[in-house]
Order: structure tokens, then C-alpha cells, then sequence
């Protein structure tokens, strides 16, 4: 295989990713027993689906759908909720819950990248790789309880007050970043990745002439380092659905969870597109990094054929 | 205590776990008991303040909740929410895996393409994302842990898959098999034995015994959100208690609730989930 196929089919991935996750929901609507208007206007509880189905686009098939929807939603629209905030912009809800999130996947990405770099550097002792997988094992509802009952002890009756916020964000984002082996899964992989690397012959000879294992094996780790990091990230977004809900930060996942809860596919529609582009992104981010160290690795060293002509 | 005892012990206490765990859900009663206030525990005015802890009352070794409604009925029920689909869930990233670590030893160079191709696009998204969108996809009738833990296992194969093949990989692939051949083995006893038996069965038991420990974790976090939400849940029928109503129980000991023991009860079930899938891990641990 090409070096350059990879990185091609991530970027075609990377791509298609957000244009294809609401179709697919928009097929599975439309498959499902009965009529999408029927979610919104339950057949005895109103009248009028015919008029309601018409005005929310619903009445034409799912491609008249979903295509209005996608052309809508680059330019921001994401539609309208079809029963947690009923004829509500869903936009009002992405603009409100999306910081939240983010704030706690950066929060959460920090106990990962610091693990994943210190264990690069070899600076964490083996012996405390036990304690990472014992705190590992911990699923991420578990200890959400726990920052939701400290939170809930320590300020309870307090409102007005910004610091349950932020510490919701901080423990919400320190539980995504140990919970379910997170960070074990940072600092044992990255340490396996170099490990490994290390074993080579370049790497052997590279330390012979008094360089350094990092500054060598770095470009060669690096894809798959970037891969790891990906997953890691999506892991925790993964989490942050559990933890928003338990702890109560009203971000993307809880959104999504609520629309689930509600049947709301307006809303489940956005929360899903949200989440595919920024999937999407990472993909495009992961490749994009491929190539660069791909050429960089290529690139051929100036000075060598001079000196093996000498 | 030598390497193969240890791993021995191991395995026993894997099994014994995973067993009590399927014995405890096909004992599970259907419906609990109907509440008895004369179970709980009270104040100096009759109020209610909670349930009765261990031992406390005939019937319920494991105390009652605020209803008297005995807790180990709630712990049996939990179990049969997850025994099967746990167990179906690991069995399924077992064989995909398993299927994995034999393409890249074939060296079918389309297939291996095709299974990473399967890997980047089914591990695209984030899991719960994808799980939640089945959840409210799912027909009425269908809204129970089986589907979601299987789509969940399809989610997690991908690592699984990876990890098998880098294992087949660094045996040398078909090189390995062609080395084999020479000494006059047969297909089945290379591939089945030499490959997946000695070689593949670290990383196949591993995958499996996590993915289901993260079905039951799964199973009461979805219970959990559902129960927090007031809501019911899509993983099991209204009938059944979720490991997760355990949790919820306890939840209320931080409002000075005389329910302490539910909490000590779900954390014991969810470590003992844990311990069985660490078990496994080290029972089939390479030599």
C-alpha cells in the first residue's frame, strides 16, 4: 500500500463523516414503523400532521428532507426542536451547550497529554503503572457520582455562585481524563509506542553517536501517536455525555441525551452533526499530520551525498 | 507459586465470577417484593429515613430499601439485565478479533484492507454518541441491553481487531504459517493451536473480558442517566431494577438516608464486575 492511501482515505473520511451521519439517521427515521410527523403530533393527541408535516418539511421524503436540512445546517441552521423545546431554534441550544463541552474535553485532555508526554520522556516510574490501571477500572458514572455528591454537599443550596460551575467543569474533566482507563490507556500506550521504537537499529545507532531517543524516534511515532491521541479524544467525548448528565453541565451531550430521552430528532439530528464534524476534524487534523511527517521523514537530508562522496 | 497455578487461580476466580453472575440473573425474581414499611428504618416520630442495612431483617441479607423492598432482589434482577448481552458482547469482539489475527497470518491483503477500512469508520465516532442514536432508533419492542451491547461491541472491535493483527503481525504473518506448514502441521492445528490458541489468546481474552465489563458499566450508566432523568430506561423492561437504581439508592445517602449499604452493595457488584474481567485478562495473561 502507498504511504500516501491512508492518509487520502482518512481525509475522503474526514469529509464525508458529517454528511453522512444525518443521512443515515434521516434513513433510519423514515424506516422506522409509522410516520416521522407522527413524533411530533402523536395520531389522538393532535390534529393538523398533515399541515405540521408539511411546514417542517417532513412530508416530502427523506431525501427532500434531509437535503434541506444539510444546506440549512452549513449556513448555521440547524432546524428546529421537535419536542424537548418544541418550534424552538435548535441553533440557541448548540450555541449555549457547545463551549460547556469543549472546556470539558480541554480539561480533560490535560491529565492525557501530560501523562502522554511525560511517558514519552521516560520521566514516570513503571512501578506506578498499577496505580493507573487501578484508577483506570473506575467507569465514568462511578466517579461523576462522586464529584456530583462532593458538589452537591460542598454547595447545594447556593445559587448565583460560579464556583460549583467551575468545579463541575475541573472534577468533570479530571473523572473524563482518568475514568475508564484513560489516562492508563495515555501513558502505557505511548511508553508500548516507544518501547518498541527504541528496539530499531536507527535508534540503536543514533545513541551510539550520542543523540537523543526522542529527537530520532519522534517523526517515526509520531502517526501513530496522533492516531492514539484521536481515539483519546473521542473517548472522552464519548464520556462527556455520561458526565454532563450525572454532574450537570450543560453542554453537548447533554443535549443529545435529552433529545434521545425526548425523542427529539431535530435536536438529535444537530447534537450528531456537531459531534461527526468535530470527528470529522480530528480525522482531517490526523491526516494532515500524516502527510507532514511523511514528507518530513522523505524529505532527503541535505549534505549526505556530499559526504559519502568525500 | 508457579506461572501456570497462578494463571489457574486466575481462571478460577474469572469463572466462578462469571458464573455467579449468570446463575444470579437466571435466579432473579421477576417482580421484587411489593414495599413493606414494616422493613424500614424510622425515626423517633415514624418517619421514614431510609431502609434496613445487612442481616438486619429476615428475607433481606442485603437490607431493604426506603420501601422495605429487599436488596439483593434488586441486585438479582441487574444481574439478568446484563449476564446475557455482557457475556454475548465479549464473545463477539472475541471472534472478531479472533478473525482479524487469522486474516493478517492468511495474508488476504484485501480482506486486512477491508478490516481497517471497517476499523476507521466504525471507530469514527464517539461510542456513546452512536449508542444513544440506536437507543432512539430502536423499535419499542426492541428497547433492551442486547442490541445496544452488541452495537457496542461492534464499536470496540476495531481496537480489538488492531491490536490481534499487530499480535499476528509481530509473529511474522504468514511467514509464521509458511514456517509452520514446513514442519508438516496441519491448517487447523496452525491456525487454531500455533496462532490463536498460543499466540493470539492474551490479547483476544483481554478485549473480550473488557468490552464485557464496559457492557455492564454501559448498562448502569444509560440506567442511571434514564433514573436521573425520571425517564425510563431503554436498556431493560419497567419491571426489572437496574444495578443502577443501587446507585441511585445510595445517592440519597448524602441526604443523611439510612441507605449507606446500597451504596457499599453497587460499588461490591461493580467491583466484583471488574475483578472478573481482570481475572480473565491474567488468567490468559502470555507466558
Amino acid at each position: 500500500m502507498k504511504w500516501w492511501m491512508r492518509p487520502l482515505v482518512r481525509l475522503v473520511a474526514a469529509i464525508l463523516l458529517p454528511l453522512v451521519v444525518p443521512a443515515l439517521i434521516t434513513g433510519a427515521l423514515w424506516a422506522l414503523p409509522g410516520d416521522p410527523a407522527s413524533i411530533i403530533c402523536p395520531p389522538g393527541a393532535c390534529d393538523g400532521r398533515d399541515a405540521l408535516a408539511a411546514r417542517w418539511g417532513l412530508d416530502q421524503g427523506p431525501l427532500h428532507f434531509y437535503l434541506n436540512w444539510i444546506s440549512a445546517a452549513a449556513t448555521g441552521d440547524f432546524g428546529r426542536s421537535w419536542t424537548l423545546m418544541a418550534g424552538s431554534p435548535v441553533y440557541d441550544e448548540m450555541v449555549s451547550s457547545v463551549p460547556w463541552t469543549a472546556l470539558l474535553v480541554l480539561l480533560a485532555l490535560v491529565p492525557l497529554v501530560l501523562g502522554t508526554v511525560l511517558a514519552a520522556l521516560g520521566w514516570l516510574p513503571k512501578v506506578l503503572d498499577y496505580v493507573w490501571q487501578l484508577v483506570g477500572i473506575a467507569p465514568a458514572v462511578i466517579l461523576a457520582l462522586i464529584v456530583a455528591a462532593y458538589i452537591t454537599i460542598t454547595w447545594g443550596a447556593t445559587f448565583g455562585d460560579w464556583r460549583p460551575d467551575l468545579a463541575k467543569l475541573v472534577l468533570g474533566g479530571l473523572v473524563l481524563g482518568v475514568a475508564d482507563g484513560a489516562l492508563a490507556g495515555a501513558v502505557l500506550g505511548t511508553r508500548a509506542v516507544f518501547e518498541e521504537e527504541v528496539k530499531q537499529r536507527y535508534v540503536q545507532i543514533a545513541l551510539l553517536r550520542g543523540e537523543t531517543v526522542l529527537a530520532n524516534a519522534l517523526p517515526n511515532v509520531l502517526p501513530a501517536m496522533i492516531g492514539q491521541m484521536r481515539g483519546r479524544v473521542l473517548h472522552v467525548l464519548s464520556g462527556a455525555v455520561i458526565v454532563e448528565v450525572v454532574v450537570g453541565i450543560p453542554g453537548l451531550g447533554q443535549l443529545l441525551w435529552d433529545g434521545t430521552m425526548k425523542q427529539d430528532f431535530g435536536v438529535v439530528l444537530a447534537a450528531t452533526f456537531a459531534f461527526s464534524a468535530f470527528s470529522g476534524l480530528l480525522m482531517l487534523v490526523q491526516a494532515i499530520s500524516e502527510i507532514a511527517v511523511a514528507l518530513y521523514v522523505r524529505r532527503s537530508p541535505s549534505g549526505v551525498l556530499e559526504e559519502a562522496v568525500q | 507459586m508457579s506461572t501456570q497455578r497462578f494463571r489457574a487461580l486466575w481462571l478460577a476466580v474469572g469463572c466462578a465470577l462469571l458464573g455467579a453472575l449468570i446463575c444470579a440473573g437466571m435466579l432473579a425474581p421477576e417482580f421484587v417484593d411489593p414495599p413493606n414499611l414494616d422493613h424500614v428504618s424510622k425515626d423517633e416520630y415514624g418517619s421514614t429515613v431510609g431502609g434496613l442495612g445487612f442481616f438486619v431483617v429476615e428475607g433481606a441479607p442485603l437490607g431493604t430499601n426506603e420501601y422495605g423492598v429487599p436488596l439483593h432482589q434488586l441486585a438479582l434482577q441487574g444481574a439478568s439485565i446484563v449476564a446475557f448481552p455482557a457475556a454475548l458482547a465479549g464473545l463477539l469482539v472475541m471472534a472478531f478479533a479472533t478473525f482479524a489475527g487469522l486474516v493478517r497470518c492468511a495474508d488476504v491483503a484485501w480482506l486486512d484492507t477491508a478490516l481497517q477500512a471497517f476499523g476507521e469508520i466504525t471507530g469514527a465516532l464517539p461510542r456513546m454518541v452512536v449508542v444513544l442514536v440506536v437507543a432512539l432508533l430502536l423499535p419499542y419492542d426492541w428497547k433492551y441491553l442486547l442490541p445496544i451491547a452488541l452495537v457496542w461491541a461492534v464499536l470496540a472491535s476495531p481496537a480489538a481487531m488492531d491490536e490481534a493483527a499487530a499480535s499476528a503481525g509481530r509473529l511474522g504473518g504468514a511467514r509464521f504459517v509458511e514456517a509452520l506448514r514446513a514442519h508438516g502441521f496441519s491448517a487447523i492445528r496452525i491456525y487454531l493451536y500455533h496462532v490463536v490458541w498460543m499466540n493470539l489468546r492474551p490479547v483476544i481474552v483481554r478485549q473480550g473480558a473488557e468490552v464485557m465489563m464496559q457492557v455492564v458499566f454501559l448498562e448502569i450508566a444509560l440506567s442511571y442517566l434514564a433514573l436521573a432523568s425520571n425517564a425510563p430506561s431503554f436498556t431493560h423492561a419497567e419491571n426489572l431494577n437496574s444495578w443502577a437504581e443501587l446507585l441511585y439508592l445510595g445517592y440519597s445517602w448524602i441526604l443523611d438516608r439510612h441507605l449507606g449499604h446500597a451504596v457499599f452493595l453497587s460499588f461490591a457488584l461493580i467491583a466484583v464486575t471488574a475483578l472478573m474481567a481482570q481475572s480473565f485478562r491474567l488468567a490468559a495473561r502470555a507466558r
